[in-house]
Formats: structure tokens, sequence, C-alpha cells
């Protein structure tokens, strides 16, 4: 009887996740598109994400981490199938993307400077995915780490090479 | 404090602007997300099959059933064998009877001495018996001594030879007996019940055959010797033919005699240890109980000694495969 009432605890239901969406929605979102450096697909991306955390919702256990790190969890793996999905695509067609497209309109932010939008654009997804969690989404490195699958270490070492390289990049940019 | 004071205080403005400016989702994204509802909890007990509590819960219940089989095994040979350890006591119960009831309380010896090797009373045999029985102590060992004594009087037989010793705490009483044949059952039947049955040995030799050839060369000698007293003709031979016939009807006598009294050896000793007690039922059940873990270990370490390195080599192909995906997944995103 205790163990089941420790479980009902621990398992929200339909309300509670209505309210972890809600509250968490632009930040998987944001994490999303800077993880694809794509709207569009961010969006879809991010329907996808919340589809299966509805799916799974049951299994969610907030002892683990918070619904946050879950969801961005959720997120990195979606947006993998889909690069991998893509990558399968591209080799079938035979006509690999060669480098990211300039941005035509703002990707990552409307109120980024265009030199800083398109720096990020010129950034690698491994590297705009640290950006994100740890910058943007502020997470801290443990909770970052856990959603990335890499120790706390690599995952400040990770956030401070793409913090130079972006430096780097904007520097160029605004040279040019 | 920022996570980005850990790495470098001059990323701070670039951070500010990266945060100030974060991607909002769209209306109809959150619309979409609104739309979703999680499916209705099972009414069945839901049991999260994660394998960090699958591999405890199955170590758990592979241990219960382990031991549970191991306790109704344990149980059920502890039952089984108690019919057995009555079986094996029978004997002690049964010697520990007394004289008077001898001819009904003696089921299992009477089926050896009445049904097996019981004398034939229309014809003549000779029977010889020794038997060894083991006494508590000396006083039962002098008392029964002199029972088999009186015993042996009674039934109409004698003591051919005693020998009774005593020398520490051990003892030992040697008697031999010459009893009525027609009653030597019921010594042995008695002897028997004087203590712990050791050992027992009886042999019974034929005789009426023998009996029966002395009768006919008996017949066979006086007709020629009537003949040759008739006659007159051989005294030398008609002497020597007195002389066999005197010497076949002292054979025939010793031979009727044999076939009437039966030998009997009575051997009995102070036992220095105690007969084994038969384990209890609980010590029984612990015994198998035992038995059974010890084989299931047994089974178990096999299982491991040849699954072990199979399961290692598939812990090993999965921590490899799982490191490859994550380069993957690393190459992926350097890629995209």
């Amino acid at each position: 009887m205790t163990r089941l009432r420790r479980i009902s605890a621990v398992k929200p239901g339909a309300q509670e996740f209505a309210e972890v969406a809600e509250r968490h929605l632009d930040d998987v979102h944001a994490f999303l598109v800077y993880l694809t450096g794509d709207r569009s697909v961010a969006e879809e991306l991010t329907a996808e994400t919340f589809a299966r955390a509805c799916e799974r919702w049951r299994r969610y256990d907030p002892r683990r981490g918070s619904a946050r790190t879950w969801l961005c969890q959720l997120a990195r793996s979606t947006a993998l199938d889909h690069f991998r999905a893509e990558d399968r695509r591209r080799r079938r067609e035979e006509r690999y993307a060669v480098g990211v497209p300039e941005a035509q309109e703002p990707v990552f932010g409307e109120e980024l400077s265009p030199a800083l939008e398109r720096a990020l654009s010129r950034l690698s997804a491994a590297e705009r995915e640290v950006l994100a969690l740890r910058v943007v989404l502020d997470l801290d490195s443990e909770s970052a780490g856990r959603v990335l699958g890499i120790s706390t270490t690599a995952c400040s070492t990770r956030l401070s090479r793409a913090l130079q390289k972006l430096e780097q990049e904007v520097s160029a940019g605004v040279a040019a | 404090m920022s996570p980005l004071e850990l790495v470098d205080d001059r990323f701070d403005k670039l951070a500010q602007e990266l945060r100030a400016a974060q991607p909002v989702a769209p209306v109809a994204l959150r619309e979409r997300v609104r739309a979703l509802e999680p499916k209705a909890p099972r009414r069945r007990l839901a049991i999260d099959l994660q394998l960090r509590r699958l591999v405890p819960a199955v170590a758990i219940g592979a241990l219960a059933v382990a031991v549970g089989s191991a306790a109704v095994i344990g149980i059920v040979h502890g039952s089984s064998g108690h019919s057995t350890a009555l079986h094996a006591s029978k004997p002690t119960v049964l010697h520990q009877r007394s004289l008077g009831t001898e001819k009904s309380s003696f089921p299992a010896y009477r089926a050896v001495t009445s049904d097996g090797l019981k004398p034939a009373p229309d014809r003549l045999q000779q029977y010889d018996a020794s038997l060894r029985v083991r006494v508590h102590d000396q006083e039962e060992l002098s008392k029964r001594t002199q029972d088999a004594l009186r015993l042996a009087r009674r039934l109409g037989g004698y003591t051919v030879w005693a020998n009774y010793s005593t020398p520490t705490e051990s003892g030992a009483s040697l008697l031999q007996f010459q009893i009525p044949i027609g009653r030597v059952q019921a010594a042995i039947a008695a002897f028997s019940g004087y203590g712990t049955l050791i050992s027992q040995r009886i042999r019974l030799k034929d005789l009426q055959r023998q009996a029966d050839d002395l009768a006919a060369r008996i017949h066979r000698l006086r007709v020629e010797i009537a003949s040759l007293e008739r006659t007159g003709n051989d005294p030398v031979r008609l002497q020597r033919d007195r002389a066999r016939l005197s010497q076949l009807l002292h054979a025939r006598a010793s031979t009727i005699k044999r076939a009437q009294m039966a030998s009997v050896a009575l051997a009995i000793v102070v036992g220095k240890k105690k007969a084994a007690v038969p384990p209890s039922r609980f010590d029984r059940t612990i015994d198998d109980a035992g038995s059974v873990l010890v084989r299931e270990l047994e089974i178990l370490v096999y299982a491991l000694v040849v699954a072990g390195p199979l399961l290692l080599l598939g812990l090993m192909g999965a921590a490899a495969a799982r490191g490859a995906r994550r380069r993957s997944d690393r190459r992926l995103l350097e890629r995209a």
C-alpha cells in the first residue's frame, strides 16, 4: 500500500503533463532551434518531442531529474532520429548539403544581432546544443551533461570551446 | 551563480544577448502541444519494467523460488523419509518386547523363522542357529544371560557351555544351547528380544535322506544276518555283519538325536556405543533443503562458468555499440 502511494505520488497525471508542457515548451523549442538551425524543423521536432513525452509520461520519474531535463533528453533523441533520417535521405538522393545555408531571416532569435545570428549558424549542431542548454536554458552542468550523455567536465569543456568559437565567428563577421 | 561564471566572465555579454533573444514557440505549435493528452493509466497495477528495477526484482524472485523449492523439497522428502526411518527402527522396537508375547510380537522375525527357515515336522533336520544381541549395560547382560539359561531349561533343552565375562565397562556372554527342535523357534524369538539384534545366522540341513539310507542298510544287514544265522556257514562274516549293524544303529540313533535337538549359539554383548538415533523430521527437512540449495548453487556456478564469458561478451558488445552510437551521434551533430 505504501509502495502504491509512493508510485502515485511520483506519477503525475494529465493535468500535470499539461502544466509541464506549457511551462517548458519554449525551452524545448529553443533547444531544438539551436540544435537544428531551422525553425520549421524545430517546430516539427518540438511537436514530435511532446507527442513522445505524452506517450511516455507515465514512465517519467521526477526523482531521476527535472521535467525540463527529461524533455530535453527526449528532444535531443528526436532530433538525432531526424538527423539520421535526413542523412540517409541525402545519401539516397546523393545531394549532400554543402555547409549550412546562410539564414535569410532570423532563426535563433528575433533580437539577435546579424553577426551573432550568422556566427551561430556557422557553429555545428553539437556546439549549438551545449550553448542552448548551458546559456539559453541556463541548465547546470550536471543536467546538461545528462542530456548530452557526457560528464560535467566534458560538458564544461565543450561549452568553453563553443563559446570561444562563437566569439571568434562573431569577431570575424564584424571584421568582414 | 550563472553557469558561465564557471567558464569565463568575458562571455557574459554574449550570453545575455543569447538569453534575451531566446526563440519563443509559435502559437500554432503551442496549440498542437496543448491538444496532446497522455494515455489513461491502465486499470491493472502498472509494473515499471525499467531495467534497474527489473534486475533486482528478478534476482529476488529467483532467490525466493530457489529457497522455496528447497524448502518444499525438504519438507516432502522429510515426510517421505519418515516411513523409512520407522521401518529402520522397527527391529529396535521389536527387540524390546517381552518374552511372554513372543509369538505375536515379532512379526519381522517370525517371517524369517516360521515361514522361511521353519524346521519341517515330518522330516529329520539339523538346525543350527547363532545370534548376537547387544544390551545396554552389564546389569542387563547378567539378567539376560540368566534369562537365556532359564529359558533353555524351560524349553526342554540344556546348556552345552557358557562363557560370561565383564572385564571393564564392556562385557559379553557366550552361550551354547541344545534346544528341542520343536521349540527352537520360541527360543530364537526370545533370544532376539533380549536386546538389539546385531547378527543372526540359521543353518538348516536335511537328515531325512541320511536316516532313510541308514535304515535301509540296517534292514538289509538284518536280513543278511538272519540268513547267516540260519545256515551257520560263515561265522566270521556273521560276526562282521553284527559289528557293522551295531555301527549303523549307532549312527542312525545319532542322526535322529541330531535332528531332535537344535544347536543355538547366543552371544550377548554390552554395547559400547548407542544405536544410531534416526534423525528427526526437522533435521531431515533441513538436510534435504540444504542439499537442494547446495545443488542449486552448483547449477548457478556452472551456469555462470558456462554463460559468464558469453554474458561478458554481450556486455562488452553492448558497451561498444553504445560508444559507437555516441560517436555516430557526435559526428552527425558535427556535420549538421
